[in-house]
C-alpha cells in the first residue's frame, strides 16, 4: 500500500525502521519526546522555585531566618495594608491604560508599515529600537528628559507656547503616573506594531482586492476583512503584553521609585521594596503572589475568548 | 594578559591618587582586571561604587596588590550600584553563598543580624587602638556585647550653600540662619530672586531621610518612645513640624523636589538653580574636580562659592542623620578567618590612612582617631563634616535602630508624611496616617 | 500603496508615519546629542538662554572613548550577545518542538499541559530570583553565563511556544498526511515539511526572544558577580551610576552602543522574514 511510488518520492525505499523510529511513530510517544526538554527546563527553573515561593508566603521568614508556618496571616496583613491597595489599583490602571494605547497605536503603525515604501526594511527594524534598548538605560534617559530642571520636553512645550510654567512631570502624583504610562507605551508600541504587521502580512491581498471590487471602502475593508483575520494574533499579543505589564518592575523602579508618596507604586515595586529592602521575604512573596489569582482570572477569561474566536 | 595589567597598575599607582583623580573618568574606571595570582587565600569583598571615584581607584590599584604582598590574601573587590546591593545580599544569604565581606550602610546590619559572623574580636581591637568608636557606630553594631559588623566609616549630609547668594541677603562670612524661622525667611528672599532651596521629598534612600528625620527631631517629634515599642509620632510637636514644613516648602523650595532622587539635588545645585540643599560632600567635590565645567553665573568656578553648614536649630535642638558604613562578614562564608585578617589589616593606620585621604573629607572614620587626620587641614570648606558623627541620631529614635526602624525607612513613612501634607492633606491627617503605619510596623 | 490623490497619501500615510518615527526615535536622537556633548554643557537648566537640547557646538568623543577604554564595555557586549544567542537558541528549539506537539498531535492532557506551560509565564521574576539563586548555587552555575542561558528560557519558552502554535495551526493538516502516505515517518514529516513553512514564525519568535534576553536585568544582577562576566545593562549601571553622581555622557553612549547594532542586525532579518512570508502566502 505504501511503497508504490518508489521512484517518484524522496521517502521511498526505506524498508526498515529502527525501534526508535517506530516508537516515535506513535503520536503519544512523539509528544513526550518533543515536550521533554520544555517540561524539564520549566519544571526545574520555574515550578520548583514557584513552590518555594508559595512556601515563603505562608511562613514568617525573613532574610536568613527560616521562619515558621503561619498560614494565611501574611495575606490577612496585606489585605489591611493601605499601600498595598494603592499598589494594586495603580497596577490595574497602569495595565489597562497602557494596553489600550499600545494596541491602538501599534495597530495604526502596523497598518502604515504594511505598505511598500522606500527604506521599509530599515524603518521596520529601527522602529524596534525602543523595545531593544535595555529598559534600565532608556528609562534613565527618560528620567533626564522629565527632570524638572532639565526637561527637554518642558523646553519644547514652552517654546511652542503651550505652557508658561514648567510641568512637574515626576513630582505631581497624577502626572507621575501619566509619565510612567508614556514611557511604557513608548516602549511597547514597536512590539505591538511588528507583531501585528506579521499578522497583517499573512492576510492575502486577494481578499482585499475582492472586497474592493465589491465596492467596500477602506474603513469597511478594515472592519470586515482585516480585523477578523487579525483577531487571533491580536488576542495572543494582548494577552502576553497584559501579563508582562502587570509584572512591570524596572521602569517604575528607575523612573520614580514608586513615589511621590506611592503615587506610582506598582505591586512588583512594592513587593521588591518590602522583600528586598526590608528583608521581610515572606511578605514580599505574599505581595508577589497575592495578585496571582486576579491575573489568572484575567488570563483565563482571555484564553476562553481566544478559543471561542478560533473555533469560529 | 597578566603582564599588561601589572604594567598598567604600576603606572597608575605611581601617578598617585590625586593625579589620577584629576584625570576624570579615565583614571576613575581603571578597570577591575585583577592580576591572575594563584594559591593565596581569596576574600571576596562587595562594596558600593564609591561616591568618590578616586577611592575606588585607590582600592583597585594600590590596596589589592598591597594586600597580597603584606598578608598574602588575594582580594576580589566587586563594586555595584548602591541600589542593587540589597538584592545581592538577599540572594547570597538565601542561597548560602556569595561575597565573604559585604559593605552596607545605615542600620542594615540589624536587618541581616541572623546571617553574619561574630566579629567582636576584630572590632574591639580596632576600637581600642584608635580611640574608641563613635556612639552611633557602637549602637548599630554592638548588640548586647556582640559585634555584628566592623564599622568602616561614617558619612552624612550637611547643608551645601552658595556663598555669594547668601551674602547678598545679608549672611556673609560665617553667618548663617540659625533657626528654622530665619532659614525660611532667607529662603523666601532667595526663592523670590529665582534661587530657591532644594530638598527632595521623593522615594530615595539617602537624601530624603537625611533631611526629614533630623527635621522631625529638631521639633521634638519622634517615632517611638525609649522602650522601642510604643509609637509616639502623633504628638503636638510633630504636627507643628508638619505645618511649618508645608509653609517652608511653598515659600522656599523648588517644588520639583517631589520628584527628585539622590542625584537630582546635585544636578540642580551644580547647574545653579538652587541655593541650598542638604547633601554629602559630593556636590562640592564634583565641582572641585571639574572647575571648568561648573561655573557660577558670573563665570567663576562654582567650587569657590560653596560653604557647608549644619541644619538649622528647631525648638528641640539641632540634629543630623549620619550614614554609617559597615563591613559584615557573612556567616555562610568559608573564608571567615582570612576575611577577619583582611579587615584587621585594612583598618590598620597606614593602610586605612590612604583610603581616608582619598576621600578628601567626604566621610569620617568610624573611630575618633581620624578626627586628627591631616586631611581635615587641607580644605576648610569640608571641615564641618568632621564633627558629624558627634551630633547624629539614628532612625527609630527614641528606640533602637533595629529592624522595625529600617522597615519604616524603607516604606518612607516619615518622608511620605511630609509629602502628603505638602500635597494638600491636613497636618493632623498626615500625622495620623503616618502614626498608624508606624503602629503596623512596630506591631 | 494608498490609492487616490497625492494629498491623501500625505495625510494618511507620510504624515502619520513620520510622526510615529519622530515620537519613537526622538529619545535616541537626544541620547546621541548627550553622548557627544561635553560635560560643561550638560548641566544647563531648560530655561537658561543657552539651552540647546538638539545640538551642541562642541561635540566630543571623549564619553564614547571613556566608555570603551575605561570600562569593560566590549566584554559586556560579548557576554550579552553570547547569552542572548544561546538562550534564544534553546528557547526556539524547545518552543518549536513543544508548539508542534501541542498543536498538531493528539495525546492525553494536551490542553492542560499547554495551559500549564502558559501559567508559568505568570510567575514574576522578582519573586523567582530568590529560590532560583539556591538552585544556581546547587548546580554550581553561579557567576557563569550558564546561569543565565538556562534561566532565561523560563520566560522565553512560553511565548515562543504559543507563537509557534499559532503558526502551526494555520498550516493545513493534509501536508503531513500526504508525506506520511508517501512513506515518511512522523519525525521526518515534521522536520522536513512543516518546519520550513514555519520559518517566518521562527524568525519573529527569535527576534523577540533575543530582545527579551538582551534586556533582562535582575537575574543578570544576582547571578553574576565578576566584572568580566556581567552583561551590558548590569555593567553599565554598576560602573557609571555612582551614588548620587551619574556619568551621563558615558551612560548614554552605553545605551546607544547597546542597542543600535542589534537594530542593524534585525534590519537584515526583517527583509528575509517578510519575503518568506509573502512567498508562503502566494505559494
Amino acid at each position: 500500500m505504501t511503497f508504490t511510488y518508489a521512484a517518484a518520492t524522496p521517502y521511498a525505499g526505506i524498508p526498515r525502521r529502527g525501534p526508535l523510529t517506530r516508537l516515535l511513530e506513535d503520536e503519544r510517544w512523539l509528544a513526550v519526546a518533543l515536550l521533554l526538554p520544555t517540561v524539564l527546563l520549566l519544571g526545574l527553573f520555574i515550578a520548583y522555585p514557584f513552590v518555594k515561593g508559595v512556601e515563603l508566603s505562608v511562613t514568617d521568614a525573613k532574610v536568613g531566618v527560616p521562619g515558621h508556618f503561619v498560614g494565611l496571616q501574611n495575606f490577612a496583613q496585606i489585605w489591611n495594608d493601605g499601600i498595598f491597595h494603592v499598589a494594586v489599583w495603580n497596577t490595574c490602571l497602569y495595565t489597562a491604560v497602557t494596553t489600550v494605547f499600545k494596541l491602538a497605536l501599534g495597530l495604526w503603525l502596523a497598518l502604515l508599515l504594511n505598505n511598500n515604501f522606500k527604506g521599509k526594511a530599515f524603518t521596520r527594524a529601527f522602529i524596534l529600537l525602543p523595545f531593544i534598548i535595555p529598559t534600565v538605560l532608556s528609562t534613565l534617559a527618560w528620567k533626564w528628559m522629565f527632570d524638572p530642571t532639565f526637561s527637554v520636553i518642558n523646553y519644547l512645550l514652552f517654546q511652542l507656547g503651550i505652557i508658561h510654567a514648567r510641568i512637574n512631570w515626576l513630582g505631581d502624583p497624577n502626572l507621575a503616573l501619566i509619565s510612567v504610562i508614556i514611557v511604557n507605551v513608548w516602549r511597547g508600541v514597536p512590539f505591538y506594531a511588528i507583531s501585528l504587521l506579521a499578522g497583517l502580512q499573512t492576510i492575502s491581498p486577494e481578499l482585499h482586492e475582492a472586497a474592493a471590487i465589491d465596492g467596500a471602502r477602506a474603513w469597511q475593508r478594515f472592519r470586515h476583512v482585516t480585523w477578523p483575520l487579525l483577531l487571533p494574533v491580536t488576542l495572543v499579543i494582548v494577552l502576553f503584553s497584559v501579563i508582562q505589564t502587570f509584572a512591570d518592575f524596572q521602569l517604575v523602579y528607575v523612573l520614580t521609585g514608586g513615589g511621590p508618596a506611592n503615587a506610582t507604586q506598582l505591586f512588583a515595586t512594592y513587593a521588591y521594596q518590602i522583600g528586598i529592602g526590608t528583608g521581610l521575604l515572606s511578605q514580599g512573596a505574599t505581595i508577589s503572589l497575592a495578585v496571582f489569582p486576579v491575573l489568572l482570572l484575567v488570563v483565563i477569561v482571555q484564553l476562553l475568548y481566544i478559543r471561542r474566536v478560533e473555533t469560529h | 594578559m597578566a603582564r599588561i595589567d601589572r604594567r598598567r597598575l604600576l603606572k597608575l599607582s605611581g601617578a598617585g591618587t590625586v593625579a589620577a583623580s584629576a584625570g576624570g573618568l579615565a583614571g576613575i574606571l581603571a578597570s577591575g582586571r585583577a592580576p591572575a595570582y594563584a594559591q593565596a587565600a581569596t576574600v571576596h569583598w562587595l562594596r558600593w561604587s564609591d561616591f568618590v571615584p578616586a577611592s575606588d581607584q585607590l582600592l583597585r590599584n594600590k590596596i589589592v596588590p598591597q594586600c597580597e604582598k603584606d598578608i598574602g590574601i588575594k582580594l576580589n573587590l566587586e563594586t555595584v550600584n548602591a541600589n542593587d546591593i540589597q538584592a545581592r545580599i538577599t540572594s547570597a544569604v538565601q542561597s548560602g553563598s556569595g561575597p565573604d565581606i559585604i559593605m552596607v550602610v545605615n542600620n542594615w546590619p540589624r536587618l541581616y543580624e541572623a546571617s553574619v559572623a561574630d566579629v567582636s574580636d576584630v572590632a574591639e581591637e580596632i576600637g581600642k587602638a584608635q580611640g574608641g568608636y563613635y556612639d552611633i557606630a557602637q549602637t548599630i553594631n554592638n548588640v548586647g556585647g556582640k559585634w555584628i559588623g566592623v564599622p568602616w566609616a561614617i558619612g552624612g549630609g550637611l547643608l551645601t550653600n552658595r556663598t555669594s547668594w547668601f551674602a547678598e541677603i545679608g549672611y556673609s562670612e560665617g553667618k548663617f540662619p540659625g533657626t528654622w524661622e530665619e532659614y525660611r525667611a532667607a529662603g523666601k528672599k532667595l526663592k523670590a530672586a529665582g534661587r530657591p532651596f532644594g530638598q527632595t521629598l521623593g522615594h530615595t534612600f539617602g537624601d530624603a531621610p537625611g533631611f526629614w528625620y533630623p527635621y522631625l527631631w529638631s521639633w521634638g517629634g519622634k517615632e517611638v518612645e525609649a522602650d522601642g515599642k510604643t509609637v509616639a509620632l502623633n504628638s503636638k510637636e510633630t504636627i507643628e513640624s508638619v505645618k511649618f514644613a508645608v509653609g517652608f516648602w511653598k515659600d522656599c523650595c523648588d517644588e520639583g523636589g517631589l520628584a527628585w532622587d539622590d542625584s537630582s539635588n546635585n544636578r540642580a545645585f551644580l547647574s545653579g538653580t538652587i541655593s541650598s540643599t542638604n547633601n554629602g560632600a559630593s556636590i562640592y567635590l564634583e565641582a572641585k574636580k571639574k572647575p571648568d565645567a561648573y561655573l557660577t553665573e558670573k563665570g567663576t568656578p562654582l567650587w569657590k562659592d560653596i560653604f557647608h553648614t549644619r541644619l538649622p536649630k528647631g525648638p528641640d535642638g539641632q540634629f543630623a542623620l549620619p550614614g554609617p558604613f559597615t563591613d559584615m562578614v557573612m556567616s555562610y562564608s568559608k573564608n571567615q578567618k582570612p576575611a577577619k585578617d583582611f579587615l584587621r589589616w585594612v583598618h590598620s593606620k597606614p593602610v586605612f590612612e590612604q583610603w581616608f585621604t582619598s576621600q578628601q573629607g567626604y566621610t569620617d572614620g568610624a573611630t575618633k582617631y581620624w578626627e586628627e587626620d591631616p586631611v581635615w587641614n587641607i580644605d576648610p570648606v569640608l571641615l564641618p563634616f568632621r564633627d558629624l558623627p558627634n551630633v547624629g541620631r539614628l532612625v527609630g529614635y527614641a528606640g533602637p535602630p533595629g529592624r522595625a526602624a529600617a522597615e519604616a525607612v524603607t516604606k518612607y513613612i516619615i518622608v511620605d508624611m511630609y509629602t502628603k501634607a505638602v500635597q494638600g492633606m491636613s497636618a493632623e491627617d498626615a500625622v495620623k496616617w503616618a502614626h498608624e503605619e508606624l503602629v503596623k510596623v512596630y506591631a | 500603496m494608498i490609492e487616490g490623490a497625492i494629498w491623501r497619501r500625505w495625510v494618511f500615510f507620510y504624515f502619520p508615519l513620520t510622526a510615529f518615527i519622530v515620537a519613537l526615535l526622538f529619545p535616541f536622537y537626544w541620547m546621541l546629542v548627550t553622548t557627544v556633548r561635553p560635560d560643561s554643557e550638560l548641566y544647563r537648566p531648560w530655561n537658561a538662554p543657552n539651552y540647546t537640547p538638539f545640538w551642541t557646538l562642541h561635540p566630543t568623543l571623549e564619553h564614547v572613548r571613556d566608555l570603551l577604554t575605561e570600562t569593560l564595555f566590549g566584554t559586556w557586549m560579548f557576554n550579552t550577545m553570547l547569552i542572548s544567542l544561546a538562550a534564544t537558541g534553546i528557547s526556539l528549539f524547545c518552543g518549536l518542538l513543544a508548539g508542534y506537539a501541542l498543536s498538531r498531535l493528539k495525546f492525553p492532557f494536551a490542553g492542560s499541559l499547554g495551559t500549564m506551560i502558559f501559567i508559568t509565564y505568570l510567575v514574576p521574576q522578582t519573586l523567582l530570583f530568590i529560590p532560583l539563586a539556591d538552585i544556581i548555587r546547587n548546580f554550581k552555575l553561579g557567576d557563569s553565563p550558564w546561569a543565565l542561558i538556562l534561566t532565561y528560557p523560563t520566560f522565553l519558552i512560553p511565548f515562543c511556544t504559543w507563537l509557534m502554535m499559532g503558526y502551526f495551526k494555520s498550516i493545513p493538516k493534509e501536508l503531513e498526511e500526504c508525506a506520511r502516505i508517501d512513506g515518511a515517518t512522523r519525525w521526518r514529516a515534521m522536520v522536513y515539511i512543516i518546519f520550513p513553512i514555519a520559518v517566518p514564525g521562527i524568525l519573529s519568535a527569535g527576534i523577540f526572544a533575543f530582545t527579551l534576553s538582551w534586556n533582562e536585568f535582575i537575574y543578570a544582577l544576582v547571578f553574576l558577580s565578576s566584572p568580566d562576566q556581567k552583561t551590558v545593562p548590569v555593567g553599565v549601571t554598576s560602573e557609571l551610576v555612582r551614588g548620587d553622581v551619574f556619568y551621563w555622557g558615558e551612560l548614554m553612549a552605553g545605551a546607544l552602543l547597546g542597542s543600535i547594532p542589534v537594530a542593524f542586525v534585525y534590519s537584515f532579518f526583517v527583509e528575509h522574514y517578510v519575503a518568506s512570508l509573502t512567498g508562503s502566502v502566494k505559494g
